[in-house]
């Protein structure tokens, strides 16, 4: 459902406030099929606010975005879509692994997606966001 | 303390709805009314921005409750069950058009509550009071925008006969027992049923009767027999499921011989639509002329190839 909205009616997200709508429903869609997801990300939002300088915002397309220094380290879609931007060459290797993809409409970028479904996917999101935490503390410093 | 958060949890949900009651009364009454002078229509910010805001009061009541993200969701879906409520007991809406809105006022209500959370988490006044002040002037300014929209849907089917033989069940045809395909027609939404027409010739009134007794009223404004049939729509039921929210101005059937024994049928409906946005609403609207055409029009057809 997700892949078909962003596919074919994505254009749609400029059209403001429609993003967060979009994520209301899946937010609610998660309540009623997989409620477990709606606490995993709320102890993701808790482990990724205790790093320094991080702070968590709505993302302007819907979803929890996660700032260094108030840059995107990533965001979670309400369905469990983990986005966020890595290294290339670190991107090249975690996608040998096969866990993650490459972003759902930024391709051939650092973009990467994945998709949260059990309690052990959400640690790998956390650590995917630690790498881009570290990644942003290298290239903006205090 | 379960007695505390009852009481949030009321405060949360009868304030908000007061809310929203509060400021559609005063956009239809006072607005809308004495500026733009077309009351019975529905803008985008009366189903995004005000169960938006609808959230954001709710998280202002919860905003001490410390509640996780599935508590919030659960929370602010009774609060969407009881909108939907009060939109069925205040506004007479149909249970149609409920289900139709419903995923505009889930999605806004839920959303809203998870911004309200963030807001009131940061707690900078000056930042959230700018965020619900910029929400109210594109209420306001979108209350007073002049709205209009109508459109056109077609759809096409081939018959296998010739158009002497289809012209017939166009202009009228009798009682439809196909079973419903169509999933809203299927839990309760009125579907064609029959046509019939005082006369065969320029100005004939013709009335489509719906499965719940409900007729349009019409009549032929174009008579091209074995090409053209136009009927203009000269009043429609009062049923709350439509009345208000859209009109269906004009019906047509073109057939094209097709020289083989065979006919193109063609159904086109004009209609104006009260609701917006109408990204949201005309793709219902479409889907449901689009059903409306393909029962008549999958009648017609059966009735024109039976020997």
């Amino acid at each position: 459902m997700f892949r078909f909205v962003t596919h074919y009616i994505g254009f749609l997200k400029s059209v403001p406030t429609l993003g967060w709508l979009f994520d209301g429903l899946l937010k609610l869609w998660a309540f009623f099929t997989q409620p477990a997801l709606l606490d995993w990300m709320d102890e993701i939002e808790t482990e990724v606010l205790k790093w320094k300088r991080t702070t968590s915002v709505i993302h302007k397309y819907g979803g929890m975005q996660f700032n260094y220094n108030s840059k995107e380290i990533g965001h979670i879609h309400s369905n469990g879509l983990l986005d966020m931007l890595l290294n290339r060459s670190v991107k090249a290797q975690l996608m040998l692994d096969g866990r993650i993809s490459d972003h759902h409409t930024f391709k051939n970028t650092g973009w990467i997606s994945f998709y949260i479904h059990s309690a052990e996917d959400k640690d790998y999101a956390l650590a995917l966001l630690e790498l881009g935490y570290k990644r942003l503390a290298i290239k903006l410093p205090d | 303390m379960l007695k505390k958060n009852l009481l949030t949890d009321l405060k949360a949900y009868g304030i908000s709805n007061l809310f929203a009651v509060g400021i559609i009364a005063f956009d239809k009454y006072v607005i809308v009314d004495s500026h733009v002078n077309i009351s019975g229509i529905f803008v985008f910010s009366e189903f995004i921005i005000v169960p938006l805001l609808m959230g954001i009061i709710s998280a202002w009541f919860w905003r001490n409750a410390g509640l996780t993200s599935r508590e919030l969701t659960g929370k602010s879906f009774i609060n969407g069950i009881i909108t939907i409520a009060m939109a069925s007991i205040f506004l007479g809406e149909g249970s149609i058009c409920l289900i139709i809105v419903s995923p505009l006022l889930f999605g806004s209500i839920i959303s809203g509550a998870l911004i309200g959370r963030a807001m009131f988490r940061r707690n900078n006044n000056t930042l959230n009071t700018s965020i619900v002040g910029l929400m109210l002037i594109v209420f306001v300014a979108d209350s007073l925008s002049e709205h209009h929209y109508e459109n056109m849907v077609s759809d096409t089917i081939l018959v296998n006969a010739p158009p002497q033989q289809v012209w017939k069940n166009v202009v009228a045809f009798k009682r439809i027992k196909e079973k419903n395909k169509y999933w809203l027609f299927k839990i309760g939404m009125p579907s064609p049923v029959e046509s019939t027409v005082e006369g065969y010739y320029l100005g004939a009134k013709r009335k489509c009767i719906f499965s719940n007794g409900y007729t349009f009223d019409e009549k032929i404004v174009t008579y091209d027999e074995n090409k053209n049939l136009t009927f203009a729509i000269t009043n429609q039921p009062r049923d709350p499921e439509i009345m208000g929210h859209i009109d269906i101005e004009q019906g047509q059937f073109l057939l094209k011989d097709n020289g083989n024994g065979t006919t193109t049928l063609v159904g086109n409906s004009w209609y104006k639509l009260y609701v917006f946005p109408t990204w949201y609403y005309d793709t219902w609207a479409q889907s449901i002329t689009r059903n409306v055409h393909l029962r008549v029009m999958e009648h017609i057809k059966e009735l024109s190839e039976t020997k």
